[in-house]
Order: C-alpha cells, then sequence, then structure tokens
C-alpha cells in the first residue's frame, strides 16, 4: 500500500468517524461540547490564514465573530432576513473592516500588530455594550439580543435537536480546511509564507506583501463572520460579553499557538486539546475559579512553546508518518512474499 | 540609451540623508562593482534600485523608462531583481520552494520549470538539496539559495547584496565564480561588495561609494591599481 492510499484510507476513516460521532454520543451535553470543539477548530482555522500564513499575531479575531452574529441576528430579528442571507452579509461587511483594520495595522510590526487588533475588537465591544440603538437597528447594548425559538428549520437555520447544528459546523469546518489546504498549495499561499518571514526578500522578489496579508485578512474575516452566525443561531442568544470578547480572541490565539500555527492540522489538534480541558474546567471550577482554563492554556502554551516551538501537530505528525511507513514497508514485503 | 542610468538622486532614512546626488551608468551585459566600507550607503543604494526605498530626488531610468517611483513588483517585472544582504531565505520552506517563490512575478512565472533547470545545472548543490528545509544548510549553500532565487525571477539586471558576507574564503572564490558565470550567460550584474579584491577581479568596471557619494569610477583593472584603494580597502 502506498503511502498517499494510506493518508486518504485514514482521511476516509476520519470523516466516517466524525459523520457517525453523534449515533454514538447521545447526551446533548457532549455534542454541546463537541459543537463547540469543531466551532473552535473553525474559528482557529480561520484566523490561520491571518495568524499561521502570514506571520503576525492578530488578537481581536472576536470582533469579526460578533460581527457576523449581530448582522445576521438583527437583520433576521428585524427584517425576517433568513439567517443564511444575514451569514453572506455578516461576512462580506467583517470582511470590509478586515480590511479597514488591516491597511493601518500590517505596517506594525509583532506586538504592536497585536496590541492593534486587541484596541479594536475591545472598542468594538464597548462601544456595543453602550449603543441601545444604532440607526434603524436595535442593538440593545450589554442586555444582547435573543432569538426567539419559534420556527425550527432549514431556511431558519433554527433546529430543535443538537445533531443538525453538528452537522452544520462539521460541514463549515471541513469547508475551511479544505480551502486552506488549497490556498497552503496556491501562490497565494507561498507569498503569504514568504511575506511572513522574510518581507523585505519577498517584496525583492516582487511579491506585493501588504497586498497578499490583506486578501487573507479579509478572507478570514470574512469566514470568521460566518461561525459568528453559527453561534448565534445555536445559543440563540447574544451579548457582547459573550462574543466579542477578548476570552475568545485570546482562546484562538492558545489553541493555534499550541496546535501549531501555519499548519493546517495545527488548528484542529489544538482545539481537540485544549477545548476538553476548557469545558471541563468550567463544569468542576465554574463557581470556584472562573477562569481556571485560561490558566492552564497558559501553563501549557509556555511547555510547548519551550519544547516544540511549532506546536504540537509537529510531533504528532511526525509520529503519523513514522506508523505509515512502517505499514508502507509492511505492505511491501508482503506484495514481495 | 544606457541599460541603467542613475542620475542625481539624494536617498533619506527619515531626516538622515545617506546618498548624496550620486549618478551612475550601468551598460547591458556588463559586470559593475560598487565598494565601499560599512556605512558608506551600498545596501541603501541598491534598496532604493529595487524600489524598497524611494528617492528624495534625482531620476533612476532602467530600459529608457524611469523606475524612480516605482513599487517593488513593477521594478521586478521590468527585468530588476535584489538579492538582499544576509540571504534572507524562507528558512521553514524547502530549497526548492525557496526556489519557487522567485518565480512569483507574472514575467518569471510561465517559465518556471525551465528556470529551475538552468538553476540546477548552474547550482548543481541545490539540485541534490532541493527537498531540504532552507535553515538546515551550511551557510555558504544559503547563499547558493538566495542567488538561484533571484535568478528564478529572470533578472535582465540582477543586483547582489554583498553575496561573500560571512563566508569561507573557498565558499567565497566558488561564490564570486557563480556570478561570473551568470553573467557570462547574458545577465547584467550589479554587485556590492566589501570584498574589494575579488569582486573587482570579475567586474568590468567599478564605483566607490564613501559616505553616499560616488568617489572615484573607472574600469576595474584601474581601480585595482590605484594606490588609493590598495591602501584604503586592499590593505597593501
Amino acid at each position: 500500500m502506498k503511502p498517499e492510499k494510506i493518508n486518504r484510507i485514514a482521511l476516509v476513516l476520519l470523516s466516517a468517524a466524525a459523520l457517525g460521532l453523534p449515533l454514538v454520543v447521545r447526551s446533548a451535553t457532549y455534542l454541546h461540547i463537541l459543537v463547540l470543539l469543531y466551532f473552535y477548530a473553525y474559528l482557529t482555522t480561520c484566523w490561520n490564514l491571518v495568524g499561521g500564513f502570514a506571520g503576525v499575531l492578530p488578537l481581536g479575531h472576536a470582533a469579526f465573530v460578533g460581527i457576523g452574529a449581530y448582522t445576521s441576528t438583527i437583520l433576521s430579528l428585524q427584517y425576517g432576513v433568513s439567517p443564511w442571507l444575514g451569514m453572506i452579509v455578516g461576512g462580506l461587511l467583517a470582511a470590509g473592516v478586515g480590511i479597514l483594520i488591516g491597511l493601518p495595522t500590517f505596517k506594525l510590526r509583532g506586538a504592536y500588530f497585536a496590541l492593534a487588533t486587541i484596541a479594536f475588537s475591545e472598542g468594538l465591544r464597548v462601544m456595543v455594550e453602550n449603543i441601545d440603538r444604532l440607526g434603524p437597528f436595535t442593538i440593545n447594548g450589554p442586555r444582547g439580543l435573543q432569538i426567539p425559538p419559534l420556527d425550527t428549520g432549514l431556511t431558519n437555520f433554527m433546529f430543535a435537536g443538537k445533531e443538525p447544528y453538528y452537522y452544520s459546523i462539521l460541514v463549515m469546518l471541513a469547508g475551511v480546511l479544505f480551502l486552506t489546504y488549497r490556498i497552503s498549495r496556491s501562490k497565494l499561499g507561498y507569498a503569504l509564507n514568504a511575506g511572513g518571514e522574510e518581507p523585505e526578500a519577498a517584496m525583492a522578489l516582487g511579491i506585493d506583501v501588504a497586498r497578499t496579508k490583506l486578501i487573507a485578512m479579509a478572507l478570514s474575516s470574512f469566514l470568521t463572520a460566518l461561525a459568528g452566525t453559527f453561534y448565534a443561531q445555536f445559543t440563540l442568544y447574544i451579548h457582547p460579553k459573550s462574543i466579542i470578547s477578548l476570552d475568545l480572541s485570546f482562546e484562538i490565539a492558545f489553541i493555534a499557538l499550541i496546535g501549531g500555527r501555519g499548519s493546517i492540522a495545527g488548528p484542529v489538534l489544538g482545539a481537540l486539546l485544549l477545548r476538553p480541558v476548557s469545558d471541563f474546567s468550567r463544569i468542576y471550577f465554574g463557581d470556584t475559579l472562573p477562569g481556571m482554563h485560561l490558566i492552564i492554556f497558559g501553563v501549557v502554551l509556555i511547555l510547548v512553546m519551550n519544547f516544540q516551538p511549532r506546536g504540537l501537530q509537529e510531533p504528532l505528525t511526525r509520529l503519523y508518518q513514522k506508523v505509515v511507513n512502517r505499514l508502507f514497508h509492511w505492505g511491501a514485503l508482503e506484495a514481495a512474499r | 540609451m544606457s541599460f541603467l542610468e542613475v542620475k542625481n538622486i539624494d536617498v533619506f532614512y527619515d531626516d538622515v540623508q545617506v546618498i548624496f546626488d550620486l549618478s551612475l551608468t550601468v551598460r547591458e551585459g556588463e559586470v559593475v562593482s560598487i565598494i565601499g566600507g560599512n556605512g558608506a550607503g551600498k545596501s541603501t543604494l541598491l534598496r532604493t534600485l529595487s524600489g524598497l526605498m524611494q528617492a528624495a530626488s534625482g531620476e533612476i531610468l532602467f530600459e529608457g523608462r524611469g523606475i524612480q517611483a516605482a513599487p517593488p513588483e513593477e521594478i521586478v517585472e521590468r527585468g530588476i531583481v535584489h538579492v538582499p544582504e544576509g540571504r534572507r531565505l524562507f528558512t521553514l520552506m524547502t530549497v526548492r520552494d525557496n526556489l519557487e517563490v522567485g518565480a512569483y512575478n507574472r514575467r518569471a512565472a510561465p517559465h518556471l520549470h525551465r528556470t529551475l533547470e538552468e538553476v540546477y545545472t548552474l547550482l548543481p548543490r541545490l539540485a541534490e538539496r532541493q527537498a531540504q528545509i532552507a535553515m538546515t544548510l551550511s551557510g555558504g549553500e544559503q547563499q547558493m539559495v538566495a542567488i538561484g532565487r533571484g535568478l528564478m525571477a529572470k533578472p535582465k539586471l540582477l543586483l547582489l547584496d554583498e553575496p561573500s558576507l560571512g563566508l569561507a574564503p573557498i565558499l567565497i572564490k566558488s561564490i564570486f565564480e557563480t556570478v561570473r558565470k551568470i553573467a557570462d550567460q547574458g545577465t547584467t550584474v550589479l554587485l556590492v561588495e566589501q570584498d574589494v579584491h575579488h569582486s573587482l577581479s570579475l567586474s568590468d568596471r567599478g564605483y566607490v561609494l564613501e559616505h553616499g557619494r560616488i568617489v572615484m569610477e573607472g574600469p576595474a583593472g584601474e581601480l585595482l591599481a590605484d594606490p588609493h584603494i590598495k591602501s584604503a580597502y586592499l590593505g597593501i
């Protein structure tokens, strides 16, 4: 058996397992945890387009989640627009905002870029918290917006059980992973990588580094906003602290850094590892030690950065390749016999 | 019409002027050296030619057209390719990927495979190492990748910034031999160097840059024999 074939079989098995999981996991709590796991894997994969490939450290991606969630929710509550359509509108709005943020900030280096994105997303949260009405739109300040669970069904992106949400976010995650895979092997992917590591050398080769970063930012914020709509439809209640919070932005970055930024598997591995920590620490320490998960993440991050600076995907990929090679050799031996 | 003609440029880093009223010409097919000590403005001059910096005044003509205000990507498409000082490889990419990124511009991209073959013929070591991560190469090999990456962009004029920097003498020799081969195959080379002896030996002409001004120019052989250059740069 050839290694590529083994890879393909592994991918098929993994997809089958993900598709079949709700048949085994019947508990709504565990399904909820899984949905959030995919949600974070999705967000981190979107973040990775900028934070991984373009080599900067955005720490305000919650702003785009918020823009997506608020846009589609306001449109559906006040104008009866289907959340699917609102999702696209929110995405486009977020892409525009992403470009506006990117234009002045991509010139900033390292920590300054990170600080600028924090400032923007915190600014947006404070604004939303203090605005009750913006022109014709009701925003409701800190009280947030509630979506009455009336008409369930696919057109309304609203379901009675958790399973449809599970499959929705699974499809979104698969889509964004495929997109990332294609981009990483495209001209844009190479240009992003090159510009992220050695901007001057990249420019000297004719790469318009600022433009490629802006394209990545627009794409990343568009896709991130789609997840915002998903979250609003999943929880049916959004408020600034839940959706435009620094906690959310930081958790995305934690997952990316620990899983391995700039790789395709990294965000998924990171979410797989960290989300259960986050959920169970909330279940067990929620009332006594709130925020415990962020402390644990911090410790894990320090350890990972010390021993595996390129994230946990690196040793795990190596391990996987070793297993595949073993299988391959074994297969070759069998064939020879 | 000269190939490259720089007319009276002044270049500043913010308020600090680094290049003063500098003029030079490069004819097609030549190898021209710019020599000078640290801080003379050599790298700044190359950065200005490739559009990474803008001259505050003056004119830069390439094949008769002004490029002093063009962005770097346009200058690369016109055919000026800058191999920056200190190699600046994409360290986590393989050697091959580094080379392929070199062919990013629209003029070079369609010829990627053929150019890659040519680069591998010129620098066979890179063919052996093509699957290796650039970070794991030796300094000399990294410089080869940097030059190869520049060639992938199909330059008409190659700007080389201190290719010998930090290399052992035996490697310096082979780098300069490579530069000579590149020139012999028809690419015009503008070479910035501190290794005056080697660079002038392979050049047709040279300019001496001191404190941002050209203080001397002429055929390379004459410069090598000049008493000022002998005492200031060659230590003889």
